[in-house]
């Protein structure tokens, strides 16, 4: 567990390089496994629709290692970092993509539909804005039996230009929920850009604190930021202030639901830059610094590798669901 | 025993007020829910002075508190979700819809979502185009949702009861013209069958199937029509799913069959239930189906009076589907135009 010192109020202090190690092994493992998927997926070797996280890895992960296992977590349509993030089981992950018995929701979600109690994350669903609203009665679960936990709702910026999230931040105000927003802003809903989607002023800030709740904005190509903001967000929560929206600014270095597209799309955050900013190699040089050596590095590196092909293995080995399946859990006894 | 004569929307309070009393993970939330007339409707009142905490008035914000009552109910919490028109509860079809009919068989089980929505529908005097729609097909057509109309004070408490202790996602249609209607309602708690239709009336020559606001305006009729024809009258009580074994086993013995529908013909009830017999048995009749006609619901008294089926259409449809004349009656304006306030046996 990272370690933020309360009394030194600068924000870059005290994050010990064996959690920034661990940080590195996580996001490691995000990037290399969605790779894998990624080659798989073009191959057609995987009919679930997916949506790559790839760039975004440090957001996931510096938000998780800000809560605890009973803190719970919901995501969107692009959550499988979301959901290795806080502890989950890429095994049973790739079996959920490939449609096998022994995945997440047993092969009825795919992709889009993370879920595991075991880890308290709670589930994802695609439809953007939806999981704020729901988030929120997670939330209100926990203040309505005394719980000191917090819920945490992913969404991109694309998502936070849906209604229901200005009216779940008034709600979530108004009874004072433990419900961190956190907003991947990676500049593109599919391929619109921010610049043709928001009024000129548009000021996400103002609006958030408009409505009595907190705002921090941090940059999501880097884990230490959003390492320290998510834990002074989380801390603010667990005083039972209410909401919060911490904005992580971060790339997606793949197309909307594809692994590949048209560069000549990219404005900003053109290949050059991504690559450059990217948060994982950020990481690696900053722990070389911190003297860890490339041999361990390297060592992590491929025991991830490792890790991930054999989880890829297994989903391929293992069984379909039986077809009378197709009609078990419509209700819950 | 003593009778303990409930109007419809008394009933709703109790089962409300014994649920919230027996089970703390219950609560409450809707638009003035916490008002002293109970959400303008009564079907509230007093109830936040005694559980302070849960019942929760809410920002005029359909969407984000009824996807809120979702997140709680899949957190372990048992919400009873108001939303006093079916209309404000179209802002709402997100959690509805896509989120609760889905959440358990999307994750493949395991993930419960018990959560009732009470939502009120249909005909009211004065209200219009956008105040008085039903749309049953929309809930009765998704799979995930359980979807129940109660007809009569009793039926209201059960089903309350049965909705909120089952483990999934129960719409209650209410309709509002039913609010004043009284019946004898028993003081203890009991549970009606969620997926059941209900033979009220044992007849041989006719089935007559209705809910709602439509099922006592066929109460009625039964009486107009006297010994003229023997009517089987059943409520639907279910829509997600139909009970069409009750209904086809009822016309197997009668041969005939008329739906009252108290919305437009397309995608209704009546044409859902009238597919399901037909594919199953020939019938003597051409199934008969009163409704709506196929335009919005305007507010003139002038132009609502011809606009739902009343008693004497459907008595006189069962006594044509005879081949016996017509009554003639005259319906008054309160028989037209005002909620019926009638105690029911």
């Amino acid at each position: 567990m990272a370690i933020i010192s309360r009394k030194n109020k600068r924000q870059d202090v005290a994050l010990s390089t064996g959690a920034l190690l661990r940080a590195y092994e996580k996001m490691f493992l995000i990037r290399v496994a969605e790779e894998k998927i990624a080659a798989l997926y073009l191959k057609n070797k995987i009919m679930s629709f997916v949506h790559f996280y790839i760039g975004q890895e440090a957001v996931a992960v510096g938000v998780a290692d800000s809560i605890g296992l009973k803190d719970k977590m919901l995501g969107n349509h692009r959550s499988h970092g979301h959901y290795l993030a806080k502890g989950g089981d890429l095994k049973r992950m790739v079996c959920e993509l490939l449609g096998k018995e022994g995945g997440l929701a047993k092969g009825k979600g795919g992709s889009m539909h993370m879920v595991d109690r075991s880890v308290n994350f709670v589930g994802s669903t695609p439809i953007l804005g939806s999981v704020v609203p729901l988030s929120c009665g997670v939330a209100f679960e926990q203040k309505y039996n005394k719980r000191k936990s917090v819920t945490v709702a992913f969404l991109g910026d694309g998502a936070f230009e849906e209604g229901v999230i200005y009216e779940t931040i008034n709600l979530a105000g108004l009874f004072k929920l433990p419900l961190l927003i956190v907003v991947e802003n990676n500049l593109y809903s599919v391929n619109s850009p921010l610049k043709d989607r928001r009024a000129e002023g548009h000021n996400v800030a103002k609006i958030v604190r408009g409505f009595g709740a907190k705002y921090i904005k941090a940059d999501g190509k880097n884990y230490r930021d959003v390492r320290v903001k998510a834990g002074k967000m989380v801390a603010y929560l667990r005083k039972g202030n209410g909401p919060g929206v911490l904005e992580c600014f971060t790339h997606r270095h793949m197309a909307h639901s594809a692994p590949i597209f048209d560069e000549s799309s990219r404005k900003e955050d053109v290949l050059e830059k991504r690559l450059q900013q990217d948060s994982i190699k950020r990481l690696r040089s900053e722990l070389r610094r911190a003297g860890v050596s490339e041999k361990k590095l390297a060592s992590i590196e491929s025991e991830k590798i490792r890790y991930a092909d054999e989880s890829i293995a297994f989903a391929f080995a293992a069984p379909y669901p039986k077809p009378e399946t197709l009609y078990t859990n419509v209700f819950a006894r | 025993m003593s009778e303990r004569i409930l109007k419809y929307t008394d009933a709703v309070r109790e089962a409300t007020d014994q649920l919230l009393e027996k089970d703390s993970s219950v609560f409450v939330v809707g638009l003035g829910v916490s008002y002293k007339d109970g959400a303008a409707d009564g079907t509230t009142s007093g109830l936040a002075m005694k559980y302070p905490k849960r019942v929760l008035d809410v920002p005029v914000s359909e969407n984000a508190f009824t996807g809120m009552a979702v997140g709680a109910a899949f957190s372990g919490l048992r919400p009873i979700v108001h939303h006093g028109r079916v209309e404000f509860s179209l802002l709402a079809m997100d959690p509805i819809l896509t989120q609760a009919a889905k959440w358990n068989y999307m994750f493949g089980g395991g993930n419960p979502v018990p959560i009732t929505l009470r939502i009120a529908v249909g005909r009211q005097w004065g209200n219009g185009p956008q105040h008085t729609q039903s749309l049953y097909g929309l809930f009765g057509g998704t799979p995930g949702l359980k979807v129940v109309i109660p007809s009569t004070p009793r039926m209201a408490k059960g089903l309350l009861i049965s909705a909120v202790r089952d483990n999934n996602p129960v719409i209650i249609l209410e309709s509002r013209w039913l609010y004043k209607v009284k019946q004898d309602v028993p003081a203890e708690m009991w549970e009606e069958p969620l997926d059941k239709a209900k033979v009220l009336k044992k007849g041989a020559d006719i089935t007559v199937v209705a809910y709602g606001d439509g099922l006592v305006s066929a109460l009625e009729a039964y009486d107009l029509v006297g010994k003229s024809a023997g009517i089987e009258l059943i409520d639907v009580v279910s829509i997600n799913p139909v009970d069409n074994e009750t209904i086809a086993k009822s016309v197997a013995k009668t041969g005939r069959l008329l739906c009252v529908d108290t919305a437009p013909a397309a995608f209704s009830i009546g044409s859902e239930i009238i597919a399901a017999v037909a594919k199953v048995m020939p019938l003597k009749n051409k199934p008969v189906a009163l409704c709506t006609p196929a335009v919005p619901c305007p507010t003139s008294t002038a132009l609502t009076e011809s606009y739902y089926p009343t008693k004497v259409d459907i008595a006189n449809a069962v006594l044509r589907a005879m081949k016996k004349p017509d009554i003639k009656h005259v319906l008054t304006f309160e028989e037209l135009h005002l909620a019926p306030s009638i105690t029911l046996s």
